[in-house]
């Protein structure tokens, strides 16, 4: 063994210096050169005409256009997701509202009429509201998809993420991830290599998925009512930035080894059939209707009980949940925030939609004045530091238990410490550099 | 009656399981491979007087370890040892697919080459000197169109003959220096009995020299395992 070793470093060596070229770049390199040569002597004839695909490649893979083209695209489709849902939104909104007023008239039992109106449709209806962006960001997602666009996202940024210590591959995980991290987290086993797939997984919670759009919406919906798909992209884009930045950094100081390669197949563009997309959204968006009906509904019926109990509480501040929210509150205070928005955080662990409803039960309010009453306890500051906090803290627990799926307890455990201390700082951040810049 | 072991080799999507199905119909068995969730097809298939025993390996690019099913491809063929390796390769991408043709070579394996696809390629404008590619390769080029049964009773007339004829593995050439180291690391390797068995040292050494560790472990495992 000893002399093995001895062997195959001066071997090494010997090879760096003759051809300036580690041996495990060297060695494939001459394969390919002895295939061009084979190729170049037994091929005839070749292919000359050049494809549709071949054409629109030579853009969108172009080593410069390749990024900006992508950032427009997915800035089309924010703009798509919000705008023409908008008055969707606003129907189903209405609808909820009408239900809330119809119990409250027809209940008299006024323990049993909170418990339906501010509880079940209170909660629920804070977040079924979003079901309309949802379903047409799956059904953007599902056109690139399927139009093979997609396929070359993960080209495209396989240089780029190299440097961050991921694969182009992570890319189809991360994309995932914005509709849920836990199938996002769950693509990563087709990552080849080992550190690429810790890194994928760990960094996916910070992409923001479709659950955090219920507090987007409202929160830039309220405070930046101009210019609320800018915002929200601003948000999603940070979460890129923050899970590169991560990546970076954990593969650089705490994972070994080499990365490896990416090879993948291209498809040929092609037109998206209106049935396979609608049928895709359709899936995809039901699942969280699903998840709204289950968990969703546990977590809204828990914050429910916190916020009426002790028996005879007159008010939420009262109550076990105001308790909670008055021990939190001096650790929010650098971020302009009360103890009610402090408390409704607690509530995302089990699902980051629950936000939204926590809000809506502790103030006691719908949707629309919600809306209203949230715009007097902040500043529009604070309610983006809230937000990026939203969007970084804890996984749900869901996501936790894929990570711990995939990785082990270990990594579960790790992501779920490093999100809370990053969004801390995160948001401080936000307070500190807006706080200069405003003044 | 005789039996001939064949593993069919190659990229994803070019046409790998049509030629396993149209060669061995009915008498297939679908499994897993051990330990792992990715899909095992076996299957037989009677050819002058043989048994051809057939193994589907999954759909690979290369035959590093960085995935497991190109880790299965490749173990699958190092303790197998299969009689002959079919390869199968899309014509209309030769570039891409003789990547792995070259490493199946350098794995020791007794090749022959399925050029698949070829009245694709035709379509597209390619013009391929099969003859030509079969001498610059040193392997049996076999022209295929699996979809239309095209060229499958050639290629089993092919596995036989080079089976019958005995023909050895062929490999690719390296540069001079590179080969003299390949020979040094191989010198060292054959003086350990064990490793001279079991493998072909001329892949370990080529492997070690790539700092591919699962080539490390193997050695290790071999030195301490006895």
């Amino acid at each position: 063994m000893e002399e093995l070793r001895k062997v195959l470093n001066e071997a090494k060596n010997r090879l760096i210096e003759s051809f300036g070229l580690e041996p495990d770049v060297l060695l494939p390199d001459i394969r390919y050169r002895v295939i061009e040569e084979i190729v170049s002597t037994s091929i005839i004839r070749e292919k000359v005409e050049l494809t549709l695909t071949d054409v629109i490649d030579d853009a969108i893979l172009n080593k410069y256009l390749g990024i900006p083209v992508f950032l427009s695209l997915a800035w089309m489709m924010f703009q798509f997701t919000f705008s023409v849902a908008a008055p969707i939104v606003d129907a189903v909104d209405m609808f909820f509202s009408w239900i809330g007023e119809i119990i409250g008239e027809y209940i008299s039992n006024s323990f049993l009429a909170s418990f339906l109106a501010d509880g079940i449709v209170g909660g629920l209806g804070t977040i079924l509201v979003f079901v309309p962006n949802i379903f047409f960001l799956f059904l953007a997602l599902s056109a690139l998809e399927d139009s093979g666009y997609l396929a070359r996202v993960a080209f495209i940024f396989d240089r780029l993420m190299r440097k961050f210590r991921l694969s182009g591959r992570s890319i189809i995980p991360h994309l995932i991830g914005f509709g849920c991290n836990v199938p996002g987290v769950m693509a990563t086993r087709t990552i080849a290599g080992e550190n690429e797939r810790i890194l994928t997984a760990i960094t996916n919670p910070l992409i923001s998925c479709s659950a955090r759009l219920p507090v987007y919406v409202l929160f830039a919906g309220v405070f930046f009512p101009d210019n609320s798909p800018t915002i929200i992209f601003s948000l999603y884009m940070l979460g890129i930035v923050l899970a590169f930045l991560i990546s970076f950094v954990v593969g650089r100081f705490f994972l070994k080894g080499k990365p490896s390669p990416l090879i993948m197949e291209l498809p040929e563009y092609s037109m998206p059939e209106t049935r396979t997309l609608l049928m895709h959204m359709w899936e995809r968006g039901i699942m969280f209707v699903k998840k709204a009906g289950t968990v969703i509904l546990a977590g809204v019926i828990a914050i429910w009980a916190l916020s009426n109990l002790p028996l005879g509480v007159k008010s939420v501040e009262e109550s076990y949940l105001g308790i909670l929210g008055h021990i939190m509150e001096p650790l929010f205070k650098p971020f302009g925030w009360d103890w009610r928005i402090a408390v409704s955080i607690v509530f995302g662990f089990v699902a980051k939609e629950i936000v939204v409803g926590a809000l809506g039960m502790i103030y006691g309010v719908e949707e629309e004045a919600l809306e209203h009453v949230i715009s007097q306890t902040m500043t529009p500051l604070s309610a983006y530091a809230f937000m990026t906090f939203v969007l970084i803290y804890v996984p749900c627990v869901a996501t936790l238990a894929a990570i711990k799926g995939e990785l082990g307890w270990k990594w579960a455990i790790f992501s779920a410490i490093y999100e809370v201390i990053l969004a801390y700082l995160v948001a401080l951040m936000i307070m500190v550099i807006g706080g200069v810049m405003l003044s | 009656m005789k039996r001939i072991r064949v593993a069919l080799a190659g990229n994803p999507n070019v046409g790998k399981s049509v030629i396993f199905n149209a060669l061995t119909g009915g008498r297939q068995h679908v499994g897993n491979w051990p330990g792992k969730t990715i899909e095992k097809k076996e299957g037989i298939c009677y050819h002058r007087g043989y048994e051809l025993y057939i193994v589907d390996l999954p759909g690979i690019y290369s035959l590093t370890t960085f995935s497991p099913e190109e880790l299965i491809a490749r173990d699958y063929i190092l303790n197998e040892k299969p009689d002959v390796v079919v390869n199968i390769v899309d014509a209309s991408n030769l570039r891409r697919n003789l990547y792995l043709s070259i490493q199946l070579m350098e794995l020791g394996a007794r090749l022959i080459i399925a050029l698949n696809k070829s009245d694709l390629a035709e379509s597209l404008g390619y013009e391929i000197d099969e003859k030509r590619l079969e001498k610059n390769l040193g392997v049996p080029v076999v022209p295929t169109v699996a979809t239309r049964k095209i060229g499958l009773q050639e290629l089993c007339d092919k596995i036989v003959e080079v089976v019958e004829r005995g023909a050895p593995p062929s490999s690719i050439t390296y540069p001079e220096i590179v080969e003299a180291e390949i020979e040094r690391i191989r010198k060292v390797l054959e003086k350990d009995p064990m490793i001279r068995e079991s493998y072909n040292t001329r892949w370990l050494a080529i492997k070690l020299l790539e700092g591919d560790e699962e080539a490390e472990r193997r050695i290790l495992a071999k030195l301490k395992g006895g």
